[in-house]
């Protein structure tokens, strides 16, 4: 790799998205050309400065709620057998009640086999990951100190969150919150990275669909690699307890992290 | 209860596109340098997004859509009519324009580190003197499009992207020199 050739690729080097040999050519370079190396450290001090200073402006909360109600939710029509049936039941109702719980839990189950477990399992991850963002307070304790957020959980999940990784600067622990993957309570811990925000989910992986193949390493455990509407999904398994980490950030991002996760956890 | 036919898509896309409201804002705030012209604009992005729901393909990049969306608004209306005109005025995208040559500075550890200590209403200024396509390109770097994303949002050649953003970063460099000194 020549110098022209090493500073039309630095950018996408330091956004991990160079392929293993290329990015290998272009370490090998750096390590030799003095002025490269520079370009390379000049490139990351700017980086580091428009990621860190550069003020953002989020959108208003009144614009927020005004977008909203002119974007409206799906409309829920109720079907008017139904009511009669419910209306037919009402001596009894206990049963009813019984039904009515069971129904959920059928569909599920008839869901998974549908449409695929896996497939079911990178939906709620995504889900999960907007409703952190489109809830006005997504975290219910913030700091940067995660000796604050890992203490925080206990009493509040039946399962304790092993996730040894403190965050980093490239990756900042923001907080944590108490969420749920589909039945099951999960703590959830979200990390800055660049301008993005990525939820980690851990939650309890027993009985679970879990993905078969697709896998990549990331750190000890066996990762799966999913793209939905937009968002990347990297899901483990890790002895009695899941992990699923969400966000619009690029792939090799997210799998940095997972990575420094999957080998602190 | 069934969801009712002809709104679920929109319902469900409405949904997740709300998730990209700060980043789309913040995109605005940055084209247009005021708070009222950002929401103007980010208002009409969602608009004209919800007019065109249907044709968004399920499965394709929404963000990215959004951006396109937010942008084409940005030069087709409020650019001919938005209240500060003097916002943007070196053009790092014109190939006659005074560009920055890159790797002119900073040409040693003690100016890396002058352009170390730049505060954040500096690097602000310096960001908004370059023009819309450059401010734009330089903002989707930073929101993690990739080169060819961005390409289909500015709905141009991958190798423009490219060149843009280098130009760009170069001059950003040069305007921080000054306010670092």
């Amino acid at each position: 790799m020549d110098c022209r050739e090493s500073t039309s690729h630095i950018l996408n080097y330091q956004r991990g998205r160079l392929g293993p040999k290329q990015e290998e050519d272009l370490r090998t370079h750096l390590a030799r050309c003095s002025s490269c190396s520079r370009s390379e450290a000049v490139e990351r001090t700017l980086n580091d400065l428009l990621e860190r200073r550069l003020p953002q402006y989020p959108a208003p909360i009144a614009l927020k709620l005004r977008l909203a109600a002119q974007w409206p939710s799906p409309t829920v029509v109720k079907l008017s057998w139904w009511e009669r049936w419910g209306r037919s039941w009402a001596p009894a109702g206990a049963v009813a009640l019984l039904v009515l719980l069971a129904i959920p839990l059928y569909y599920q189950a008839l869901s998974f086999r549908q449409a695929g477990g896996a497939a079911r399992m990178v939906t709620e991850a995504v889900n999960d990951h907007l409703r952190i963002l489109q809830s006005g307070h997504p975290l219910e304790v913030e700091s940067g100190n995660f000796h604050q957020v890992k203490p925080w959980f206990a009493g509040k999940l039946d399962f304790a969150p092993a996730v040894l990784f403190l965050g980093d600067q490239e990756f900042p622990l923001r907080g944590g919150s108490i969420g749920y993957f589909l039945d099951r309570k999960a703590a959830v811990f979200t990390y800055g990275y660049r301008l993005h925000v990525i939820s980690l989910l851990v939650f309890r992986a027993d009985s679970l669909p879990w993905p078969a193949g697709d896998t990549g390493e990331s750190g000890k455990v066996r990762a799966h690699e999913r793209t939905a509407r937009g968002f990347n999904v990297i899901l483990w398994r890790d002895g009695e307890l899941g992990y699923a980490l969400v966000s619009d950030a690029d792939m090799p991002g997210i799998r940095r992290l997972a990575a420094k996760l999957g080998a602190a956890s | 209860m069934v969801l009712a036919k002809g709104s679920e898509l929109r319902g469900v896309l409405g949904r997740e596109a709300l998730a990209y409201a700060d980043a789309l804002y913040n995109l605005a705030r940055y084209l247009t340098g005021n708070d009222a012209d950002a929401e103007d604009l980010v208002q009409e992005t969602y608009a004209l997004a919800l007019r065109a729901a249907g044709q968004f393909a399920s499965g394709t990049n929404l963000k990215a859509w959004l951006f396109r969306i937010l942008r084409n608004a940005f030069i087709s209306g409020y650019r001919r009519q938005r209240r500060n005109p003097t916002v943007g005025g070196l053009d790092t995208t014109d190939p006659h324009g005074q560009e920055a040559a890159p790797g002119e500075w900073p040409r040693d550890d003690m100016e890396l580190n002058q352009m170390r200590s730049v505060v954040a209403g500096d690097i602000e200024k310096a960001l908004m003197s370059l023009s819309d396509e450059a401010r734009t390109v330089v903002l989707m770097d930073l929101e993690g499009f990739t080169d060819a994303e961005a390409a289909q949002v500015l709905d141009c050649a991958v190798g423009t992207v490219k060149s843009r953003l280098a130009r760009a970063r170069a001059t950003l460099r040069l305007l921080l020199r000054d306010y670092a000194r």
